[in-house]
């Protein structure tokens, strides 16, 4: 005896699943996905934006790091320790020798140095950092890339609109949006979306069948439970199987890309996740966000940041490049973030412990100025010392360059008020409009 | 080496009364399985597609036997012996459990009346069953553990909740709770040795260890951790003294302190002067036991290519918790008038005092002895709401580590009550359970909260939940495996046997000798691959979730469907995402209950010969612990008399319950 049984008819996988999405749900597959199942109020919020359609890639560095061995080094203060400075492309702008080839690409990033943020917690400053607001108890606030897909809609009516590679649980993900803009996880860049294959002796038609039946069974409980843990549910499986009937899968495989290519993102997780993310966002991905654990230096920090460092000089100096190579630079916004510095002083253990004082960012990319510098930390990097920027003036900066309505007020089911970037003020002087 | 059970779930069905029991369901499909027998070289031939001319219906029957199980042997071997002997509970003590449920049934009734409440229909036999299951054994019942119950006429509650409480699925249930809270992973830094820790937790499940007296043995274990393994907790967060005081509050005494490590707390009373006080109890605690490594670590430099794990290894047993008292200072740039930057800081406690009986003990014991006392009602106060919200979905205080003056109880009287009960009980923990389970408001039909409403909750029932990513993978592998617990977790014992040495003493060849057996046993990479070729199917390890190792990485099942990577307390989560559909729809997990041998194949097999109603009752039975509706079956019918095969209508109605809404939210 077998489960399955193989029809041996061949009709195309995505017409069926098309027609099948329409069937099984009770939504028409056109009609829903897309620009078209925008919002009223989104729709009233792409009006009031610039026509740019820009794709965001997030850097997201967990664990905070060390502002003083990367873009922010002290040069001759005890602080340094280990750590050396180089020069960079541009004049006056050193950085730690552990990022040499972004410092050879200077002249296209914005490197903001006086960061600040309210807590030394990892994950509250990285929830701040992801939503531009402190966690609370009643509400998930909403992260960047799904305020993204809210305000703009998806590029792509196959591929999902955010992609997260290489993430955590405690990602916010859409927060209290809609489920449709709900980040799509990647565990391993090698392996992309796993478990896309259906079984050989699952037909088409009978892969349809099970979902209706599957749909047919469920109204019962579904009616009787209705809400938004079941709607988030029913609409990963519209998207899954849209995602299964469409040929965005490809998009998802890395293996494709020449040999030449890899070597230039570096052959680790972080710079195979940057080639990921452009792979996603030239098929019609509008966000990635990629995250770059073990920052988390307490112990023996000159022993392992240059290591670090590098995966991260590699990966994101790859991306770059491939970018501009390929002309999306102009439309990518390419963020490099982090919850927070570390202290300038060295600890007993030779490491250095946090310090939300004072840390550095970078933007690069659609919208931002390059070879620019805003603010400065005082001469040991402890405290800013002059333009200091909150991570809700970073995040509103995004939002500008991103062509995102960050004056406007969005209600929460709650009816509280929240703005993309949280009400801050974007930095006009590394904007370049 | 891997403790290795093999075999071993004789379940004693404790529900059942005189004759009817010890008919598990191995045994029942065992003989389900040779009753058919014959039958199945006949069911063979008329169910599998592709047959070739001379297996077609009519013709002669095949004489083979059917083709072998992909499941690994040792999910399907008959068990043996016990899997573990869990503490037995007192039957005498049911009168009281009683009373106690209908006092909390009591305090919630008077809440709904002052706040015009109407609570949630009470739950039948059927989803009773499904939702104590899941929430105590952290599974859904199999088929036979479902049809013993619903056996009309004595479905007796009280039995099922005692016999899941005196089970293995408890302890593993439970030690999954406890795993997320306490982040329990195998290797928390490069030079521990985690596993017997791990086992102390489960075993202190496995005993009831009475809650006060765990948390006590946790704060002031001292020495190795195979001689101590409780020292764990200490080590957890070894060489951050700080954060070991913000955790270790935050988990036991549910108030977050944290933010006053660097400044006072900005919306509640904590300075970072009470923060450096309290800090003060275990500023003196060590994590190198004084013996030192450097003379083998320098002969194995010299002598072998490959030093770093050796080396690893020999810090692991010089690596042990000792205490003296020390005094702390406030850090270079205190900032607030009260004191100095610099000075030495006095321990004092956050509330209360150390008990009178401990005022001379070493300080790392008062502070232990203050966080467990009975007169430290916030300790009792964050079990008795951890533990409701474990069984009714939500804390009556949320987030349960928040306890502050702006967030009060949603019932403060009912969690005033429920601190008086678990004190009560010296801190049984399962006898509190046994009661919460008890209470009419836990057997009611669960409700849809949402937190973002605004609205408060009154628990007129349960909140509704997903499944956890444990109880999702061990209600799956429920449908697949005869024995879920074919490996266990390594014990405290066979990991101290393994990796012990007297690094004082030892000489290097004896010490790489014992290090070399430790790492065909427990090294990265090795003992995966033991497990692997025990009990794996398609790089999945199909035993209880409990005994994985961890943490597991991201793409992992477990992982896709919210496991915590346990590095942030309670850091699990039930979002849903693409890729768990993905994994439902084509995962391995999903493969392996549909393969020939697994549980539920042999289930539907045995009850072929009876019709095809009768398979779909046992597929509903077998999945949703329920018969199906007039219309489901009619359903179901369609689909069987119209797939390309009876055996193909069966897979996908398997298939298609696994994929309802119904399937992973527990009612």
């Amino acid at each position: 005896m077998t489960f399955h049984h193989d029809s041996g008819q061949r009709v195309s996988r995505r017409d069926v699943l098309q027609r099948l999405a329409g069937l099984a749900f009770g939504v028409s597959v056109h009609g829903h996905f897309g620009l078209a199942g925008l919002s009223a109020q989104a729709a009233q919020a792409q009006a009031v934006t610039p026509s740019r359609d820009v794709s965001v890639i997030l850097l997201q560095m967990r664990g905070a790091m060390s502002h003083l061995d990367t873009f922010d080094p002290k040069p001759g203060r005890a602080e340094q320790g280990e750590t050396k400075a180089i020069r960079t492309k541009t004049p006056g702008i050193q950085f730690s020798e552990h990022v040499p080839k972004l410092a050879g690409m200077s002249d296209r990033l914005a490197v903001l140095r006086a960061m600040t943020t309210e807590t030394g917690a990892h994950e509250q400053a990285t929830y701040l950092m992801r939503t531009s607001y402190t966690a609370i108890n009643s509400i998930v606030h909403p992260s960047m890339g799904s305020w993204t897909l809210h305000a703009q809609g998806k590029r792509s009516k196959e591929l999902p609109g955010f992609v997260l590679i290489g993430n955590g649980n405690e990602h916010p993900g859409a927060g209290f949006l809609d489920a449709s803009y709900t980040p799509v996880p990647v565990a391993d860049p090698d392996r992309g979306l796993e478990n896309t294959t259906q079984p050989a002796y699952l037909s088409d038609a009978q892969f349809r069948r099970r979902l209706s039946l599957a749909d047919r069974i469920d109204r019962a409980f579904k009616n009787a439970h209705e809400g938004p843990q079941i709607a988030a549910y029913d609409q990963m499986y519209k998207d899954a199987t849209k995602l299964l009937g469409g040929s965005g899968l490809e998009a998802f495989d890395i293996s494709k890309e020449p040999e030449k290519l890899k070597a230039q993102y570096g052959d680790t997780k972080f710079g195979k996740g940057c080639m990921l993310a452009r792979r996603l966002v030239e098929a019609g991905v509008r966000c990635v966000e990629v995250e770059l654990g073990g920052w988390d230096m307490h112990r023996d920090i000159f022993a392992d940041v240059g290591e670090k460092a590098t995966d991260l000089d590699t990966g994101m100096s790859g991306l770059l490049k491939d970018l501009g190579d390929r002309g999306m630079l102009d439309s990518t916004l390419v963020v490099l973030a982090t919850e927070f510095g570390r202290t300038p002083e060295v600890n007993q253990n030779a490491g250095r412990d946090h310090h939300p004082a004072v840390f550095s960012c970078v933007l690069a990319g659609a919208g931002i100025k390059g070879g620019s510098v805003y603010g400065t930390s005082d001469e040991r990097g402890f405290r800013p010392d002059d333009d200091a920027a909150m991570v809700s003036d970073f995040n509103t900066t995004i939002a500008h360059a991103a062509g995102l309505p960050y004056t406007k007020e969005f209600s929460a089911p709650n009816g509280r008020p929240f703005k993309i970037g949280g009400g801050g003020t974007p930095i006009k002087a590394i904007l370049a409009s | 080496m891997i403790a290795f059970v093999v075999g071993s779930v004789v379940v004693r069905a404790r529900w059942l009364t005189g004759r009817q029991r010890v008919r598990d369901v191995i045994s029942s499909s065992r003989v389900a399985r040779s009753l058919v027998a014959c039958l199945v070289a006949i069911v063979l031939a008329i169910l599998v597609p592709a047959v070739t001319a001379a297996q077609r219906p009519g013709s002669k029957p095949p004489q083979k036997k059917p083709p072998k199980s992909k499941l690994p042997a040792a999910v399907l071997a008959l068990p043996t012996k016990p899997v573990m002997k869990v503490a037995s509970l007192d039957r005498g003590t049911r009168p009281q459990v009683s009373k106690a449920a209908q006092a909390i049934d009591q305090i919630l009734a008077a809440h709904w009346k002052a706040k015009d409440v109407t609570p949630s229909p009470l739950l039948s036999d059927q989803q009773f069953l499904r939702r104590v299951f899941l929430d105590l054994a952290g599974r859904i019942p199999s088929l036979r553990e479902a049809q013993l119950f619903l056996q009309p006429p004595k479905r007796d509650r009280e039995a099922l909740v005692d016999y899941l409480l005196e089970s293995p699925d408890y302890v593993s249930h439970f030690y999954n709770y406890w795993a997320d809270i306490l982040r329990l992973v195998d290797r928390p830094q490069r030079q521990l040795i985690f596993e017997p820790y791990l086992y102390y937790v489960k075993d202190s499940i496995r005993t009831n260890k009475p809650y006060d007296t765990w948390v006590h043995e946790m704060l002031s274990a001292d020495g190795l951790l195979w001689e101590n393994p409780a020292v764990g907790f200490q080590l957890r967060d070894s060489g951050m003294p700080l954060p070991y005081v913000d955790n270790t509050v935050r988990v036991f005494l549910g108030t977050q302190i944290g933010c006053a490590q660097c400044h006072d707390h900005p919306f509640d009373d904590w300075t970072q002067h009470q923060f450096y006080e309290l800090a003060a109890f275990t500023s003196g605690t060590k994590n190198r036991g004084g013996v030192s490594t450097r003379e083998l670590a320098q002969e194995a430099r010299k002598e072998l290519k490959q030093p770093t794990r050796f080396i690893q290894f020999l810090n692991a047993n010089a690596t042990s918790v000792s205490y003296k008292d020390t005094p702390l200072r406030l850090p270079h740039d205190y900032q607030y008038d009260d004191d100095k930057p610099k000075a030495v800081v006095t321990p004092h406690v956050l509330w209360g005092s150390v008990p009178t009986a401990q005022q001379n003990a070493n300080r790392r014991e008062q502070f232990a002895s203050w966080v467990v006392s009975h007169d430290n009602r916030q300790f009792a106060r964050t079990i008795a709401n951890r533990l409701w919200k474990k069984i009714m979905g939500r804390g009556l205080v949320e987030p349960v580590d928040d306890f502050q003056a702006g967030n009060p109880a949603a019932i403060s009287e009912l969690l005033e009550h429920l601190t008086d009960e678990i004190l009560r009980l010296n801190f049984d923990m399962r006898e509190f359970i046994r009661i919460l389970v008890s209470t009419d408001a836990y057997q009611r039909r669960a409700v849809v909260y949402d937190p973002a409403s605004g609205v408060p909750f009154r628990f007129p029932a349960p909140a509704l939940r997903r499944m956890t990513a444990e109880q999702l993978w061990d209600s799956i592998v429920t449908l697949v495996a005869y024995n879920a617990w074919a490996v266990q977790r390594p014990t405290t014992d066979e990991v101290a046997k393994a990796a012990s040495v007297d690094v004082e003493k030892v000489s290097f060849e004896s010490a790489l000798k014992q290090y070399e057996q430790f790492d065909e046993a427990f090294g990265p990479g090795k003992q995966m691959r033991h497990l692997q070729k025990t009990v794996g199917y398609k790089g999945q390890l199909l035993v209880r979730a409990s005994e994985l190792p961890s943490p597991l990485p991201l793409g992992h099942f477990l992982r896709q469907f919210g496991q915590s990577d346990r590095e942030s307390i309670e850091g699990s989560r039930t979002v849903a995402t693409v890729p768990q559909i993905l994994t439902m729809f084509n995962g391995p997990i999903t493969h392996s209950m549909l393969e020939r041998g697994s549980v539920i194949y042999d289930n539907v097999l045995a009850s072929i010969p009876r019709g095809p109603d009768q398979v779909i009752t046992v597929v509903f039975m077998s999945l949703l612990s329920r018969p199906p509706t007039l219309s489901e079956r009619k359903l179901a019918r369609e689909e069987i008399s119209t797939a390309q095969t009876p055996a193909a209508g069966y897979g996908n109605l398997i298939w298609a319950l696994l994929n309802t809404r119904e399937f992973i939210f527990i009612q």
